[in-house]
């Protein structure tokens, strides 16, 4: 029990420290690196690329007519290759665990994968670990800015805890574009910020999801075990996605480029069928894809990690975000103003590492291990021949 | 096997001073002692029949003689040849080996040049088709080229002369090796690991034996005299191995039974008396046949014509056959208490060991004359004994039975003092 | 009877008859039963009782974890960490290379009073099996018998080391264990990048091989993703390819080399379980040092002192079952004795 409050204490400890590191939003570059462009910038962008833009927001109505291209129908080919800046697609909200970057792609501590937290930890016991999230505006998981507050939008902000017990209204309303909640126990900790906003007479309901994973490698098992067999979705949440679990999968699963991740698309616990879901890679890479019968979607974690060879990262945390957009005809009224259909947008993300067949070489080590076995096999061979043989004649030097 | 041949047709031998010699000697150990166990009636024969009725010894295969105990007797028998000793005690040869030697040299290498000399050896074993001689002291080293003169092959088993260092070690290896290709050479038989197995499981028996027979010298009173032990181990140079060992273990069984039933050997305030120094060897018991005459009993000894020969046992980790000949030879140089290396610290260790594991009263210590090896190293022993409190006694004498009067009023005065201590002590 | 020396020589004979009458006492007809236990036990065939006690071992700590077994990571031998789904524990050398790399800020704070916890924990599991952790358990060292027994099979003739290279290689475990300790405190203080952590981890053929027992294999691997990882990767690979050649041809090779048989020495002494050594006994045969896998003659020669497990010791009691001399040799647990050589066990064992 002590190693809980050790690790726990390190988490937090970790945790801080990157906090600190990344802190100062305020430091951001101008131009379209996130955070709240000036209206002229917005109408200077507009002027240039309109057709992008028209492109990136998604009509009412349309979305059901979207035909998917042949390459993003699930476990076809390449990425969708169009790539959005931030200031595209704003209106897509979704929680991230990182505020934006400041370009370099600079990687963090990747949590606890592999070896780490075995035996570390701290002295004193302090609180337990807390989870700061942040609510983005944007397309880019690199550098979407943090989402203006919208008056004219409610926002409602549940988290639901590994007991399952959902929570209202934890979070003061007013910052929400810093989210922050505790984290007693172990399990996936849920966090849906609905907003919903009536435009003419659509109403638009956005959740963003964040779902985060607190396990450690000292706490109480059963603990454990129970949350890691718990479900993930919420049964009032208007639209969901769910990232689903394989069978197998550890507890300290992390995704690397080139797994296959399964999402579900769910509407009050219900799946959704052909809803249009978008996969953005770290890099900007879309690829869409259109849920099935079962609200299934597959897509594969592309690889798009390039750098130059001697600045390469193993543990280099790329995020990725999954937008889920289906229509429905309802009417119904929102704060007194009726509406005819819905427009449910719901987003989730995550990060995603490179894979170790990137930098692992199995034929490099066997390579070297058969060849310095081979080495070792024949010096032995020689050396045990050479003392076979008689002793060397005795010979004198005619130099003089 | 062999017959018993009247007397009128024994051959010319049996009346000489040889066989006299020979007989004297056993017959002063079967009949003037009281209390000889039956299992000794074996050896009592077989020395019979070999030095007074000189009856040929029967062997397997070659015939490989040996002058000295560090020559592994399993490579020999694992290439189907027999070995056999050649260290003689007799009188007679001692007198026809000073030919040989100076007036004042080892009578154990005269005797046995003597024996090598003459038409008849006694055992009457055929003539050895290789003669083993590893290069220990002097008297043995120089007697190599005698043998060779006198027709026998030779072959020089080469011996380190210190045993702690790890060239001695690795010398003394590769000299065992050669000497097995050697005896491939001479048997034309190659060293297997099944035959050297079995070779080594013979003599490991062997020496459970002896280990077990000398277990029984510990009690206290004595079950078992020393002069049936020296008769016993001095067997073993010329008997066919699987006998003597079953004999060995008979002996034993009748020896459990006697200590069982608390039987005396010896009187219960008798000397316990550790014999050491130049191996006693048959006829040549002189020196034992006294102290046990005197009152004494030889509980225990370190000469290589007993414990010395057969006490060791070897340890193999792997069991082919660069590590059983490594093993055997590890066995035949690292123990050895021989005094023919430069320290002898082992040896008085040892002797410590056994004053104290079988209660020892007192050392006789037998050099013979012209020994340098032994009679150098009394001094040491003398030492390292009477610094224990452990009295000793030092005797320089040769085959001739000629010093014996002199001797036992030595050895009478010896136990005597033994007594006197040990009344005193006890007071 | 007090020894009065004359000589000066290290290696003069000591009497101790007095005292001898005293260590032996006459055995009385009430502990019959205990002496049948004793002999029964002295006279084991040791080569097949290690032989099944360390199959069970290696079963247990390769494969254990499948059956949720965990005894702690303290552990005073090689259950890799690394082999993540089957170890039922893990050797102490991997988190005390943790530990040791925290940054020095953390590092001496009291928060490193973990590191004293742990190295008490794993004392107290050392101290019972002292050294013997080596010979009769660890799944490394079961690994190169393996070896060994397949290379008899063989009848490929051991290596030996001559005493000259024995000495030199011998000090190779401190020199591995200095360098487990300060590389990781290094990396700590910044010197290194944390790729090179936990640097033993990194080179020892455990972490290559125990894995692919549960058919990891993905531990042979180069890591190129830093220079330091190439390295590291490389020297582990290389490490392994020697450690199987090595373990072929020499008996226990890497044991010889290796740094948590220097850390078992430094507390041996506090251990419960001895191999003593009575001197006296002694006739120096050497057939203990002829047996010995480490090639110890300090087993052989040394008879003064009744302690005689040197550093290079794995206890795995072959000297004492191949001793033939009554009690010069025994292997005791608090002072018990529980194997101890004997002539009768002797003559048993090498038939």
């Amino acid at each position: 029990m002590p190693r809980l409050g050790l690790c726990a204490a390190l988490l937090m400890a970790v945790l801080s420290i990157d906090g600190y590191c990344q802190e100062a939003p305020a430091r951001k570059p101008d131009g379209n690196e996130g955070g709240r462009p000036s209206d002229a910038q917005i109408a200077k962008w507009r002027a240039r690329r309109p057709a992008d833009e028209v492109a990136a927001k998604p009509t009412p109505g349309a979305a059901t007519a979207d035909a998917p291209n042949a390459d993003s129908i699930r476990g076809g080919g390449r990425p969708g290759g169009r790539v959005m800046t931030a200031k595209h697609g704003s209106n897509v909200l979704w929680l991230s665990d990182s505020p934006p970057s400041r370009g370099n792609g600079k990687s963090r501590w990747g949590g606890m994968g592999g070896m780490g937290g075995m035996a570390m930890g701290g002295g004193a016991r302090r609180g337990p670990p807390v989870k700061r999230l942040w609510l983005r505006a944007g397309i880019d998981p690199q550098k979407s800015g943090f989402a203006r507050d919208d008056a004219k939008a409610e926002t409602e902000i549940l988290l639901v805890t590994p007991q399952g017990k959902p929570e209202g209204e934890p979070l003061s309303a007013a910052e929400h574009h810093k989210l922050s909640f505790e984290m007693p126990v172990q399990g996936y900790y849920r966090l849906y910020l609905t907003k919903r906003k009536l435009k003419d007479d659509t109403l638009a309901v956005s959740v963003a999801k964040a779902e985060v994973a607190y396990f450690s490698h000292g706490g109480d098992e059963e603990e454990r075990n129970e949350a890691a067999t718990a479900p993930r979705a919420l049964d009032s949440a208007p639209i969901e996605i769910v990232r689903e679990k394989k069978p197998d999968e550890k507890m300290f699963f992390r995704l690397t480029s080139g797994d296959e991740q399964v999402f579900i698309v769910l509407r009050k616990g219900v799946p959704v069928a052909n809803a249009r879901v978008r996969f953005v890679s770290h890099a900007g890479w879309v690829k869409e894809a259109v849920s099935d019968d079962q609200g299934r979607v597959s897509f594969q974690i592309v690889r798009d990690y390039f750098p130059a060879w001697n600045e390469f990262e193993k543990r280099f945390k790329a995020a990725y975000l999954v937008i889920a957009e289906t229509d429905a005809v309802e009417s119904g009224r929102f704060n007194d103003q009726p509406y005819r259909s819905v427009r449910y947008q719901a987003t989730l993300s995550g990060s995603y590492y490179p894979s170790p067949s990137d930098y692992r070489s199995y034929a490099w080590g066997l390579g070297i291990g058969f060849a310095f076995l081979i080495f070792c096999g024949t010096a032995i061979y020689l050396y045990r021949r050479r003392r076979v043989k008689p002793f060397a004649e005795v010979r004198f030097d005619e130099k003089q | 096997m062999n017959t018993p041949t009247p007397i009128e047709e024994q051959p010319a031998f049996q009346r000489t001073r040889q066989a006299r010699e020979a007989e004297l000697t056993l017959d002063h150990i079967t009949d003037d002692f009281d209390g000889n166990p039956a299992g000794m009636q074996y050896f009592y024969e077989l020395f019979r029949r070999t030095y007074i009725k000189g009856e040929p010894v029967a062997h397997e295969g070659k015939l490989i003689g040996t002058t000295c105990i560090q020559v592994p007797d399993e490579l020999i028998y694992a290439v189907g040849a027999t070995p056999v000793r050649l260290c003689n005690g007799s009188y007679h040869y001692d007198q026809i080996g000073a030919d040989f030697m100076p007036a004042k040299s080892c009578s154990l290498v005269k005797a046995t040049l003597g024996m090598l000399h003459s038409e008849t050896r006694i055992p009457k074993t055929a003539k050895p088709d290789l003669v083993v001689n590893p290069t220990t002291c002097d008297q043995k080293k120089k007697a190599s080229a005698m043998i060779e003169d006198m027709g026998y092959a030779v072959y020089d088993l080469e011996m380190p002369n210190t045993k702690e260092s790890e060239e001695a070690r690795i010398y003394w290896q590769r000299s065992v090796r050669l000497f097995a290709h050697k005896l491939r050479g001479v048997t034309g038989k190659r060293l297997t690991r099944k035959a050297l197995k079995a070779a080594m499981a013979r003599t490991a028996r062997a020496q459970a034996a002896f280990r077990r027979l000398h277990g029984f010298r510990k009690a206290s009173p004595a079950v078992v005299l020393g002069k049936d032990v020296f008769l016993v181990t001095n067997a073993f140079f010329f008997d066919d191995i699987d006998r003597w060992t079953e004999a060995v273990e008979k002996l034993n069984t009748e020896l459990a039974q006697r200590q069982a039933d608390g039987f005396h050997a010896a009187q219960r305030k008798a000397p316990r008396i550790l014999f050491t120094g130049s191996p006693p060897v048959f006829p040549n018991l002189k020196l034992p046949v006294l102290i046990e005459e005197a009152g004494g009993v030889v509980v225990a000894d370190e000469t290589c014509s007993a414990n010395r020969m057969l006490y060791d046992m070897t340890a193999v980790d792997e069991w082919l056959l660069y590590d059983m000949v490594d093993g055997l030879a590890d066995r035949y140089l690292k123990p050895c208490t021989c005094p023919i290396f430069t320290r002898n610290d082992d040896r008085r260790r040892r002797l410590l060991d056994l004053a104290a594991d079988f209660a020892v009263d007192g050392v006789v210590y037998q050099s013979l004359a012209g020994c340098q090896v032994y009679e150098m190293e009394q001094k040491s022993v003398a030492e390292t004994l009477n610094a224990q409190g452990i009295p000793m006694l030092y005797i320089e004498t040769d085959y001739s039975p000629d010093d014996q009067g002199q001797l036992s009023t030595r050895i009478e005065a010896f136990l005597e003092s033994i007594k006197t201590r040990k009344r005193k002590v006890a007071a | 009877m007090k020894s009065s020396e004359t000589q000066a020589s290290a290696m003069a004979p000591v009497d101790n008859r007095a005292q001898r009458a005293e260590r032996s006492p006459p055995s009385r007809g009430g502990d019959r039963v205990t002496a049948g236990i004793r002999a029964a036990i002295n006279h084991v065939d040791l080569n097949r009782f290690r032989f099944w006690f360390q199959l069970v071992a290696f079963v247990l700590f390769v494969y254990g974890g499948y059956l949720a077994i965990d005894l702690g990571s303290r552990l005073p031998f090689f259950s890799c960490g690394y082999n993540q789904e089957g170890r039922a524990g893990v050797c102490y050398l991997l988190p005390l290379q943790h530990q040791l790399s925290r940054p020095w800020p953390m590092l001496f704070t009291a928060a490193s009073l973990s590191i004293l916890s742990g190295l008490g924990i794993f004392f107290l599991w050392f101290i019972v099996l002292n050294k013997g952790w080596c010979g009769f358990v660890c799944p490394l060292g079961t690994l190169q018998d393996w070896l060994t027994a397949l290379r008899r099979r063989l009848g490929i003739r051991y290596a030996n080391y001559t005493r000259g290279q024995f000495a030199q290689l011998t000090k190779v475990k401190y020199i591995l264990l200095a360098l487990t300790i300060l590389i990781p405190l290094g990396i700590g203080g910044g010197l290194w990048s944390h790729d090179m952590s936990p640097p033993f981890c990194l080179i020892c053929p455990a972490r290559m091989i125990l894995p692919a027992f549960t058919g990891d294999f993905s531990q042979f691997t180069i890591d190129f993703s830093s220079k330091t990882s190439i390295v590291m990767t490389t020297l582990g690979m290389m490490v392994t390819a020697l450690f199987i050649a090595g373990g072929f041809i020499k008996k226990r090779f890497f044991c010889f080399l290796c740094p948590m048989s220097a850390l078992h020495y430094l507390f041996s002494k506090l251990a419960l379980f001895r191999l003593k050594k009575d001197g006296d006994k002694c006739t120096r045969c050497g057939d203990c040092y002829r047996v010995c896998d480490l090639e110890i003659k300090e087993i052989a020669d040394e008879v003064n002192k009744p302690n005689i497990m040197t550093d290079d010791c794995t206890l795995c009691l072959k000297c004492v079952a191949a001793c033939p001399e009554d009690g010069a040799l025994k292997a005791t647990f608090a002072g018990i004795p529980i194997f101890e050589s004997t002539e009768a066990g002797f003559i048993r064992r090498m038939r």
